[in-house]
């Protein structure tokens, strides 16, 4: 149990993280998560980035234990369970996680109160993350999605 | 003098807190107010609609003559009113966040009484939604607010004699003595419960945000001879850059006319990415490193959506959502259509290729090296160019009976292909395809000799084949286009003189763009010539119309941007960033002339 959630954290994250970079390459959405969590510690682009797929990888990782938590708790396990898991996820990442509380935690980028007295390098991410793109939270659902059926798939209660 | 209600433009002063902003008549009435940002819908629009607007005001109810001033180095205005019965002082500003919990977004008006016993009149009649939607009034705590779907004001009042709060409007009077203070703050909330901050609290607030501005203006490095003129466009540039992206907006209005009854009346609420190369060489320039940075960082955040195609302008936030419609504003003094969003997003602008890459080559030689990755993006977009430039586009003034093949975009494409060539050489771009990029700007330098010279003018020309010149000619020496104290140079300097000067104005041009009516003359133009001729080595010329322009400012300094060459008033958006950008721009020049 202990090395499937391990495991599939990390291929999860890593299938997720490719997709995200994919639709970033395709035009749909400028959302580049490993960016934003690397430039709460650096503002150097390439070591934000590089710092970033680290965080990414750790949260990802992390996330994949609070669903192997959760099929335990409710005693199996499966990829549509995953896949709910997924989109609970993606809506909580767009509403809240990625829209209101990385803001307030990240010492570069703006919120809606920052004002002239202050310089925010990065713009906010706003609601669903529609500042980065319209297509933005579909681009975040489907790679939620994506991450929570591996998981589903691999962790077994 | 207000003419069917509306106030001369000139007669606006803009307030504002990096996220928002308002323009106080000098009669002291706010007509021009949108929450909780630059470009969202208005609470006060009075400026494009006297019946259905909605505004603030606040004056001596008795006749009167105001003056008025920035206080020194500041963004907080202060307008005196002179009655037979009296002085009173009005300060507004929007105030800046501080510590504490404060208001949204805060607009506090101080009435401070100086001699006698001035009666004052007020009222507040916000309309929400551009002036579509009337406001549910009630009263919270004994203050009175206006509501409307997610959008709420409070306005928090101090010794303002009786309120009373009517069917759409809250308003009072009462009688200023020499010593009173009265204090109004107008609190707004967006989705979001309001915060009705104390007296004490409010008045601190705009005691810090003046400390503020004066120490923001201290820190900036102009000491040449235009210091007080490059200081208030500076400050009003920085009440233009909308602060949660670092997006720098073109103008805080939309729809102030062209011609005043016409309608070519545009929404400049958005960035251009043109407008970006001026703000980061002016931004450099005034020492102001941060904001720089954090408009380049926005830059290559925007683009990336779209890139190697760029778009001509993005939305403050960074989106491309812009589509262009009507509201159902009359308009100022009958101009119409009133428009939100801008059409310009769908044209091909090859202009804006040079900006970018010049926004590059300036961030980089302000010592912040670009990264792998954006090197990398610049490089795609250079082939890019190499794919498009010769193409016909709509030009720099975004014309709409075109395309044609204008000077001035292909002499950018040639600046955009030059800067990633020396990008390159220096390392901060892939220099795989560096060897087609010089060959294609060689192959643009040749189109612009061949075709859109003029032996007969003895200058560059609007378009290739043309026999009519352009304002924006006078960007060729900006970006370093031939020699700039050169025969070719100088020639063009004369022939844009000779055709499109009338006085210290300069028109753009003089031909059909394929929008209906006259248009004044745009104050950037003149400028940049000022500008051209500095650079041309032309110093004194130079410095006599820099004189001359300098005091077309209105009262406190701001340039709308249009002037009209018959009567001398304002026309078009105000304040506008890109007359502030060129003013910065034709100073500096001048100064480095002169030294050099």
């Amino acid at each position: 149990m202990m090395y499937s959630w391990l495991g599939a954290g990390f291929l999860a994250t890593l299938v997720m993280t490719s997709m995200a970079r994919g639709a970033g390459e395709l035009g749909l959405t400028r959302m580049d998560l490993p960016f934003l969590l690397g430039t709460t510690v650096t503002e150097n682009r390439r070591k934000a980035k590089a710092i970033g797929y680290v965080f990414h990888f750790l949260l990802g990782v992390a996330f994949a234990a609070l669903y192997a938590a959760f099929f335990v708790l409710i005693g199996r396990s499966g990829w549509w369970i995953g896949a709910l898991l997924g989109i609970v996820h993606a809506l909580f990442t767009g509403t809240v996680l990625i829209n209101v509380l990385l803001p307030i935690v990240h010492p570069r980028i703006g919120t809606p109160e920052t004002a002239a007295n202050e310089t925010a390098l990065l713009e906010p991410p706003g609601f669903l993350m529609l500042n980065y793109g319209r297509n933005t939270f579909f681009v975040a659902l489907a790679t939620h999605v994506a991450y929570g059926t591996i998981i589903g798939l691999v962790v077994r209660v | 003098m207000r003419k069917d209600g509306y106030a001369p433009i000139e007669d606006y002063a803009l307030i504002g807190d990096g996220r928002t902003a308002a323009l106080v008549a000098r009669d002291g009435s706010i007509d021009w107010l949108c929450l909780p940002n630059l470009d969202s819908p208005s609470v006060f629009a009075a400026l494009l609609d006297q019946q259905r607007g909605g505004c603030f005001e606040l004056q001596p109810s008795i006749p009167f003559k105001s003056s008025r001033r920035y206080l020194p180095d500041t963004n907080v205005l202060e307008t005196t009113f002179e009655t037979d019965r009296g002085v009173v002082r009005l300060t507004d500003a929007m105030t800046l966040p501080d510590e504490h919990l404060a208001p949204a977004r805060e607009i506090v008006r101080l009435v401070e009484g100086v001699s006698g016993q001035v009666p004052i009149r007020w009222r507040c009649a916000p309309r929400f939604d551009y002036g579509a939607v009337a406001p549910r009034m009630g009263s919270r705590a004994g203050v009175p607010v206006a509501t409307s779907s997610r959008e709420a004001i409070a306005l928090c009042h101090w010794n303002v004699g009786a309120v009373s709060l009517e069917a759409a409007a809250i308003s009072g009077a009462f009688e200023s003595r020499a010593g009173d203070r009265s204090t109004f703050a107008l609190a707004s909330a967006s989705s979001e419960p309001l915060v009705m901050p104390s007296r004490a609290a409010a008045e601190g607030r705009l005691a810090k945000t003046a400390a503020f501005w004066r120490q923001w203006t201290g820190a900036r490095e102009y000491r040449g001879d235009w210091m007080a003129a490059v200081h208030r466009s500076a400050l009003a540039l920085k009440l233009l850059i909308f602060a949660p992206s670092g997006a720098s907006a073109a103008a805080p209005t939309t729809s102030l006319p062209e011609e005043i009854g016409g309608e070519r009346n545009w929404d400049y609420r958005c960035c251009w990415i043109r407008d970006s190369n001026f703000v980061i060489y002016a931004l450099l320039e005034l020492g102001c490193y941060d904001e720089a940075k954090a408009l380049f960082w926005w830059f290559m955040q925007a683009t990336a959506l779209t890139e190697p195609e760029l778009h001509v302008l993005y939305r403050l936030d960074g989106g491309i959502g812009l589509a262009e419609h009507d509201i159902a504003l009359s308009g100022y003094r009958d101009s119409r259509p009133v428009r939100v969003g801008n059409g310009a997003l769908e044209q091909m602008q090859l202009d804006v290729y040079g900006d970018l890459f010049e926004t590059a080559w300036l961030y980089s030689e302000g010592h912040h090296s670009l990264d792998r990755d954006t090197g990398i993006v610049l490089g795609r977009i250079a082939d890019y160019v190499c794919d498009i430039w010769r193409q016909p586009d709509s030009g720099i003034w975004e014309v709409r009976n075109g395309p044609f093949h204008f000077t001035h975009s292909k002499v950018m494409c040639w600046a955009a292909l030059d800067r990633a060539v020396r990008l390159a050489e220096r390392g901060e771009m892939p220099d795989r395809h560096a060897a087609r990029w010089r060959s294609e700007a060689a192959a643009i330098e040749r189109f612009v000799e061949e075709r859109c010279w003029s032996d007969e003018l003895g200058s560059y020309t609007r378009t290739a084949g043309d026999e009519r010149v352009d304002a924006s000619l006078l960007m060729l020496p900006l970006v370093g286009y031939g020699d700039v104290r050169g025969a070719k140079i100088n020639g063009t300097i004369d022939a844009v003189s000779r055709k499109l000067r009338r006085g210290d104005l300069v028109y753009r041009y003089l031909a059909d763009d394929g929008v209906g009516g006259r248009e004044g003359c745009f104050l950037n133009c003149s400028f940049w010539l000022v500008g051209a001729l500095a650079r041309a080595g032309r110093v004194g010329e130079a410095t006599t119309l820099m004189h001359s322009l300098v005091g077309r400012a209105n009262d406190v300094g701001l340039y709308a941007e249009e002037v009209d060459p018959v009567d001398g008033t304002f026309l078009g958006n105000f304040p506008q960033a890109l007359v502030h950008l060129a003013l910065i721009d034709a100073a500096v020049a001048i100064d480095k002339a002169s030294r050099s």
